[in-house]
């Protein structure tokens, strides 16, 4: 409440909400200190965005999620059944965990879609992600992922924040809770939506749950302004901001000057100065015109349709990342992959929206030796039964949700290249090898890290807090190179 | 492990500091040329370091005692701790310099250089008392005469007010005692601000709001000798006031429209009856000590059962929603309900504490206080005083305790709507077993002819007593299992049909009286709960058994000064209501003091104990303290009166001094006041300050003129937008994703104490300007510079579209002239008049970014046509003017 003399050591101890350490070290010109990072994680006292060095040696630094919500069919992408060949159209010979009946079948439903050994690795995967084939060897495919919690929301919530409940952090917001960000140019944590409707659970897929709300992931919307606060409205833009910022530094200038000494104001005139430079920063980061004709191609950016756009969204992916941003999750649009009908035109149409651009990422990010350091996550909250739903025809087939056994895949950060790990059943309907649930690939993904799982915490509600919430989360070792 | 969690949670919040980097009043270079005492020099170290296992706890460690000098002499296991006169040779000392004790890691927590000193100097001094040390060891033996002596402690005495020579800028007491120190240092106070400065200055202090050009004209134009007493009075006078100030109470207490602590965070749809009545209680001025009576004690100064009351009763319960402001996360989620409910009670005591007594006793929950003498005993004598209507072994949940406002007519008128709905519900219920019926006959067709008797047999079968091969046909046709919850799945139509019936049933029900409720604490007659202390604050620990009780500093528990366990006069225990008026007494040490304290804080953005939340040791000492007492006592005097004491500071020479524009004048070029007191801790001029989170939102609304002046009721609520920012609007979810916005009809310009403080959703506006969290409460508000705020007046929509709406009432006030519209939107943005070269550059600024507008048009859709259209270049031009404006520090900050 004060802005008197004593404002700048005031502006010191107030350094705990939004970008303020930044503007802090504009204030104080000690840009070059601010890199150095600051006390370990755990119980924090004060909040900030500072990079902050992990307890263990991390192998990763930054993350960037491909989130397919609604749920992958894993039957024609990644886990090929051949036995199921022999039962194609037969009925079920075991148990089927159903999400609707009225449109269940127990006809088995073998994929349409051939498979075939890729790369060196040798890993089998569909014709309908050729891109994706492409980098194979540089992926780890998890083929006995499993939240066993059977609908769209609390999977979701599983695998974003760690528990079936709302309300709490998610995956981004504990990291950069923890380690801060690289950038202070920019946000920890930015979650790239889609043009189309928001996924299921909307904003609580970002949401920082009950840690502080610096914490919480920024935006960058399919329209402009892509980011709110960072970017005038555009009619704003360019000069006639540059004008008005002009002015409004002479209204500050003269209103200062006959208050000598009133550090407080001269630092928010400082902080205009700095809002401008970050809005440079973010606009700089999302202008993909900077990348070369190549590069854009090899995201897609040239076919046009959902592929370009899919395509760019991943190089600002990357963009950001380059930039020391910690969090990235790209999203696609409401249930685009949630199967129950139509697949044989609707699987298609999904994997050639995102099949290059998440195949040039990971390329892209080895190419510029960045993807050491990043993990790329491509997955979503569930995948498909073996079983026929919608039995109307083949062009309506579809299939009905499952949670007990699908896949995901990893690369970079310290995740092993060109491998496999875990298996379900002979009907992919249950991950009966190496599974891996919720909590252990949070465990994992925080090894990476350098963090240890039950070191992260916050203390809320009277206890302690974390990601893993007190669950037995095990570091799946068999994946880590 | 759980059981820790408390304790580790206090030490957390309680932290620990060097003792003396604290201890502004005795440098610790000076005391080593004086006698050091155990009692004022060595104890306070050892208590914050070492007593807690060198005595508080049952079991001793190495049997060595630490709380007496002549228990160090004893010593322990390893002999005695000292050697009077020989450092060298005392393991204490030894013990200390090795880092061995105290056995933490963590450097903040260890003995300093510098208190390390102090007890190697008192031994070789030979290791004195101050006077011979009590033979027993009762919570009273254990304060020291130091501690006892410590200054908020003492009784409030009305300091005579000091006579400043040759001085005509003495107006009031507070002028004298504030200038007395000025003088000393040979400053004086700035001149008198300006009218119109003063005017902005008071009407942001007292209502929350920048000054009205109708204010401005009225005040300017009174040309009476008291025109800004008259002016102050209309201020004090203002609906906005009890708003204003009231928020500062809220703050205090806690005040939240969610219950917090789980995930859920769930509404407290009622809250919002208490938030009202603090702000009618300070608009009606209503004595201040009956203000806290009625918080800690109204609900046992009403006759129960408390139905139909009359609303002066009635408003005493809703005051009680003080004490139910606390997180509490008993109604349904929290992990361990049991440390839930015991989590209320120390928030709820935090909160009382903090507000009240200015003294942290909540560091005491788990052991003695480390700083402050308040034995952990007292904490659980004070735990006594609310047990009884907590009663946390026959613990409500929130919802149980409120008390309903239905009356016997809207019970009968209610029941009989009910008996139509039920009739509308059991028909429905009727039909839908006919549709689930037609519908499992239509699957059954589906099926090959020849198992459909079986099909049918299985399913008619209760599933209990299924055979194998029935369990078989269901799993393999599912749809056989058709049910209510399923049919929709099937028969859409039939589905509708039902939800249509269910529709007017629930419609129907919405015609009942609304049934209101008051959030109140409440004791249930007869029930007399005991209070236990709980080992290491772990209420699964409890030990000996306390009685409701003062702090034993204060003497306030000695066997004169009990509380009653039960009183007899009363239906309730009446131990709140016997506390309430101790505090209220007007002899109570700290409670004027403290009030007083946060009353000066509020005016001048610094309290004369800046740490207003702690008159404790580790606290702040008073920079005025007879001024404080001044105050306090003319407080208590005036009956209790906040608005007497506004006036007395607001006509003072010290509040009416010109601000950070004033040239100060020093006698000595060499010795300016920016030089010596550069934080202005004298008050030579009045310190500039940004306002604060609702100001600055409430402030735009005001000036742009969309302001809702719509008083009282419910909260206006809150809701995530599409990017997750809070935005006012009504949830409007589908699978988790917002649904159409729903308009909320003016009620989004409301004024911000009327809008929702939902703990997991706090006001993107607001944050941005520092709203703060309320863990359990707040007790001063922080104030940061920071690149968001920038960017959130540089690109909100927000800012932007308020900007708009300030540009068209600009231009329906002052017509199509640019060089009037400049001077009104000066005029009502900052206050004042806009000077001929301010008018020059904002014209020439206006005319450039028209042109820009006028050869890059702002495209919008026209509702009408749905076609692209270009707007008036002038328009938008002055909507950019606009903003800037309102991103101004002028606009921003008060002098």
């Amino acid at each position: 409440m004060n802005g008197t003399q004593h404002s700048r050591r005031h502006f010191l101890a107030s350094g705990s909400t939004g970008l303020s350490s930044l503007a802090l070290s504009y204030l104080l010109q000690q840009d070059e200190a601010q890199a150095k990072p600051a006390k370990p994680i755990a119980e924090q006292k004060s909040f900030d965005l500072t990079p902050k060095e992990p307890p263990h040696e991390p192998r990763a630094k930054a993350m960037i999620s491909l989130w397919m919500q609604g749920g992958p069919s894993h039957h024609d992408l990644f886990d090929p059944k051949p036995l199921m060949k022999e039962w194609d159209g037969k009925t079920f010979p075991g148990e089927v965990k159903y999400d609707n009946a009225a449109q269940a079948s127990s006809k088995v439903f073998a994929t349409p879609w051939e498979f075939a050994p890729r790369g060196e690795c040798g890993m089998e995967l569909s014709e309908l992600i050729p891109e994706i084939s492409g980098v194979a060897d540089d992926i780890c495919l998890i083929r006995s992922m499993k939240t066993g919690v059977n609908n769209h929301g609390q999977s979701i919530r599983a695998l974003i924040n760690g528990r079936i409940l709302g309300g709490r952090p998610a995956i981004g917001s504990w990291l950069t809770y923890a380690l801060g960000s690289e950038t202070q140019n920019l946000p920890a944590y930015m979650a790239l939506i889609d043009p189309g409707q928001l996924p299921v659970m909307g904003v609580e897929n970002w949401s920082n749950g009950f840690l502080p709300a610096i914490y919480q992931g920024t935006v960058i919307r399919a329209q402009e302004p892509r980011i709110l606060n960072l970017q005038p409205p555009k009619h704003l833009r360019g000069e006639i901001q540059d004008r008005s910022l002009a002015f409004l530094k002479k209204l500050n200038d003269r209103h200062y000057e006959q208050r000598p000494g009133q550090l407080d104001l001269e630092a928010r005139i400082r902080s205009y100065e700095l809002a401008a430079r970050m809005q440079t920063v973010a606009a700089e980061a999302m202008d993909l015109s900077k990348e070369s004709k190549t590069v854009q191609k090899m995201y897609g950016m040239m076919d046009g349709g959902t592929t370009a756009e899919y395509g760019s969204r991943c190089l600002i992916a990357r963009r950001l990342v380059e930039r020391g941003v910690r969090f990235v999750q790209v999203f696609t649009q409401n249930q685009l992959w949630d199967s129950h009908g139509s697949i044989i035109s609707g699987l298609p149409a999904a994997c050639k929206k995102v099949d290059k651009g998440s195949a040039a990422l990971v390329a892209d990010l080895k190419r510029l030796g960045l993807l050491d350091s990043t993990v790329v996550q491509w997955g979503g909250e569930m995948g498909r039964l073996p079983v026929i739903q919608n039995d109307a025809g083949r062009a309506k087939l579809g299939r009905d949700h499952n949670t007990y056994g699908f896949s995901h895949w990893y690369a970079g950060g310290g995740f092993k290249a060109g491998h496999v790990h875990g298996a379900t059943d002979e009907w992919g309907h249950y991950a009966v090898e190496g599974t891996v649930n919720h909590f252990d690939i949070h465990a994992t993904l925080l090894r990476l890290f350098g963090i240890d799982d039950t070191e992260l915490t916050y203390r809320w509600g009277g206890r302690l807090q974390s990601l893993t919430d007190g669950q037995e989360g095990k570091v799946v070792e068999e994946v880590l190179s | 492990m759980r059981r820790f969690v408390p304790c580790f949670a206090l030490l957390l919040a309680c932290g620990l500091a060097a003792i003396t980097s604290h201890a502004e009043d005795a440098a610790p270079a000076d005391k080593s040329l004086k006698k050091l005492t155990f009692e004022r020099d060595i104890r306070p170290i050892l208590k914050a370091r070492c007593f807690h296992c060198h005595g508080e706890e049952e079991e001793i460690e190495g049997s060595l005692d630490v709380r007496l000098r002549r228990f160090l002499a004893k010593g322990g296991d390893s002999g005695p701790a000292i050697v009077p006169g020989k450092p060298d040779e005392s393991p204490l000392v030894e013990r200390i310099r090795s880092g061995d004790m105290p056995p933490i890691e963590d450097e903040s927590k260890k003995v300093t250089a510098d208190e390390l000193k102090l007890i190697e100097q008192w031994i070789i001094q030979g290791a004195i008392t101050a006077r011979p040390e009590p033979e027993t060891l009762t919570d009273a033996d254990l304060i020291t005469e130091e501690e006892r002596s410590f200054w908020s402690f003492q009784p409030v005495r009305r300091p005579t007010v000091p006579a400043v020579r040759n001085s005509d800028r003495v107006r009031s007491a507070i002028d004298a005692f504030v200038l007395r120190k000025l003088k000393a240092d040979g400053f004086s106070l700035s001149p008198d601000a300006d009218r119109v400065t003063l005017l902005r200055r008071v009407s942001f202090d007292l209502l929350g709001l920048p000054p009205t050009p109708e204010m401005v004209q009225q005040f300017v134009e009174d040309g009476s000798p008291d025109a800004y007493e008259r002016m102050v009075d209309r201020l004090l006078a203002s609906p906005d006031y009890g708003d204003r100030w009231g928020r500062h109470w809220l703050d205090v207490a806690g005040y939240a429209d969610s219950e917090g602590y789980t995930i859920t965070d769930p509404e407290r749809a009622w809250a919002w009856k208490y938030r009202d009545w603090v702000i009618g209680s300070l608009n009606d001025d209503k004595p201040f000590d009956e203000f806290i009576r009625e918080q800690l004690a109204g609900d046992e100064m009403v006759e129960p059962p408390y139905a139909e009351l009359p609303s002066d009763e009635l408003a005493k319960l809703i005051a009680t929603g003080f004490l139910r402001m606390a997180p509490d996360g008993t109604g349904g989620g929290a992990d361990d309900v049991e440390l839930a409910k015991n989590e209320v009670m120390a928030e709820t005591i935090k909160v009382v504490s903090s507000s009240l007594l200015g003294l942290t006793v909540g560091c005491a929950q788990c052991h003695d206080h480390r700083y402050d003498p308040i034995p952990q005993s007292d904490y659980y004598r004070l735990r006594a005083v609310f047990e009884p209507a907590y009663d946390w072994k026959k613990w409500k949940a929130p919802n149980a305790r409120r008390v309903s406002l239905y009356t016997a007519a809207n019970k009968a008128e209610a029941a009989e709507i009910e008996k139509k709905a039920k009739a509308i519900l059991n028909e429905r219920t009727k039909k839908q077993n006919e549709f689930i019926e037609a519908t499992f006959e239509k699957e059954l067709a589906k099926l090959p002819e020849d198992i459909q008797p079986a099909a049918r047999e299985a399913r008619e079968t209760d599933a209990k007593k299924r055979t194998v091969e029935q369990k078989e046909l269901i799993k393999k046709y599912p749809s056989l299992n058709v049910s209510a919850g399923s049919l929709y799945l099937y028969d859409r139509k039939a589905a509708d049909e039902l939800k249509k019936m269910s529709d007017e049933a629930t419609a129907l029900r919405a015609t009942k009286p609304k049934e209101q409720f008051v959030r109140a604490l409440t004791e249930v007659p007869g029930s007399v709960p005991k209070t236990f202390l709980f080992a290491r604050g772990d209420h699964e620990q409890p030990k000996e058994e306390l009685e409701p009780a003062g702090l034993t500093v204060l003497a306030d528990n000695s066997e004169s000064a009990k509380l009653p366990l039960n009183d007899e006069q009363l239906p309730t225990t009446g131990r709140r209501l016997a506390w309430a008026q101790r505090l209220t007494s007007g002899k109570h040490p700290l409670v004027a003091r403290v009030l007083a304290n946060r009353v000066w804080m509020h005016h001048f953005g610094r309290g004369i104990v800046a740490t207003a939340g702690d008159f404790g040791f580790l606290g702040n000492r008073p920079s005025h303290p007879e001024l404080l007492d001044w105050l306090a006592s003319e407080f208590v005097d005036s009956g209790w009166s906040l608005k007497h004491l506004h006036r007395l500071i607001l006509t003072s020479s010290v509040y009416r001094q010109a601000g950070a524009s004033s040239v100060v004048a020093s006698t000595n070029p060499e010795s300016t006041p920016q030089m010596v007191d550069p934080d202005n801790t004298l008050y030579w001029q009045f310190p500039l300050r940004r306002l604060q989170a609702e100001t600055v939102r409430d402030a735009v609304l005001a000036v742009t003129g969309k302001l809702n002046p719509k008083r009282r009721g419910e909260a206006v609520p809150v809701m995530a937008d599409r990017v997750g920012q809070f935005v006012i609007g009504k949830e409007n979810l589908n699978a988790g994703r917002p649904g159409a916005v729903i308009d909320m009809k003016g009620e989004d310009f409301r004024k911000s104490i009327f809008i929702q403080w939902r703990r997991s959703r706090p006001l993107t506006v607001l944050d941005t300007f520092d709203l703060p969290r309320m863990e359990p409460n707040c007790e001063k508000r922080n104030s940061s510079t920071v690149a968001t705020q920038s960017l959130f007046l540089m690109n909100s929509t927000f800012v932007t579209d308020m900007a708009e709406d300030f540009a068209t009432r600009v231009r329906e006030e002052a017509g199509t002239n640019t060089g009037e519209q400049v001077r009104l939107a000066w005029q009502l943005a900052l206050t004042r008049a806009a000077t001929d070269e301010e008018i020059k550059d904002a014209l020439a600024f206006l005319e450039q970014q028209t042109q820009h507008f006028t050869e890059k048009p702002m495209m919008v859709k026209d509702t009408k046509t749905k076609k692209d259209a270009a707007r008036d270049a002038g328009e938008v031009a002055l909507a950019n003017l606009c903003q800037l404006l309102l991103s101004s520090n002028e606009f921003l900050y008060v002098d």
